[in-house]
């Protein structure tokens, strides 16, 4: 009587093709957040001066705005001084923005392109 | 003591503000939000690796959901019978931290 061999393996190999596919549509590793997104919800007003100053300190002077800071003992010193009228996220590098482009990022779209001038502009002929 | 010209605070003295005794469901909501928030700005700092003392002190805060709805809803006070009185009643209530109560009470 032969011997009945089981020709099955646990890792079914993959075709080169799909190897690919996998690697292209499996996202990159998330990049480690390095920065605080401060947002101020609540105004100091008549919270007193050390609570303003904060604020200040922070770069924080008017109502919903935003500013970006370095994950630092400092910074999150100043944010749980101020804690109730903020709201934090941690965010990576990549996503910084200063006042301009936080400017340019809420414009809306031109809705056209300038691909070329006949007065010689960027790339005309 | 009926009628048009009766006696009472507000053609007396003139302006009558009066505060509710007790939060309204609508405003328990509303303190338990801001509570929430407050935590999420906690965990966002903790979450971030940063080692502070303010950090330290804020962690030893207990959380929305840990929290008894009476130190929610209600704040420590000397002055008054039982010791306890509404928080809408502390100036600024919203923009202040009060979870904690002093020892033995």
């Amino acid at each position: 009587m032969a011997a009945r061999v089981c020709r099955y393996s646990t890792k079914p190999s993959l075709s080169p093709r799909l190897t690919n596919l996998r690697l292209i549509s499996t996202p990159p590793p998330p990049e480690p957040a390095t920065h605080f997104k401060i947002t101020l919800r609540r105004s100091a007003i008549s919270l007193g001066e050390k609570k303003k100053g904060t604020l200040a300190a922070l770069g924080l002077y008017r109502r919903n705005q935003t500013v970006f800071h370095p994950h630092k003992p400092d910074i999150a010193g100043k944010i749980l001084a101020v804690k109730e009228l903020l709201e934090v996220q941690n965010v990576p590098a990549a996503e910084v923005r200063d006042k301009y482009e936080q400017r340019m990022g809420r414009k809306a779209p031109k809705g056209y392109e300038v691909v070329g001038s006949r007065m010689g502009g960027i790339d005309g002929i | 003591m009926f009628g048009a010209f009766r006696a009472s605070h507000v053609n007396q003295g003139g302006l009558l503000w009066k505060t509710p005794w007790k939060l309204s469901v609508t405003r328990k909501a509303n303190a338990r939000a801001r509570l929430k928030k407050v935590d999420a700005v906690i965990e966002a700092v903790r979450a971030s690796g940063v080692q502070c003392g303010a950090l330290e002190r804020a962690l030893e805060l207990p959380k929305e959901h840990e929290m008894l709805a009476k130190d929610k809803y209600t704040v420590f006070s000397p002055h008054i019978v039982g010791y306890r009185k509404g928080i809408h009643k502390v100036p600024k209530w919203t923009r202040l931290t009060h979870r904690t109560n002093p020892k033995g009470f």
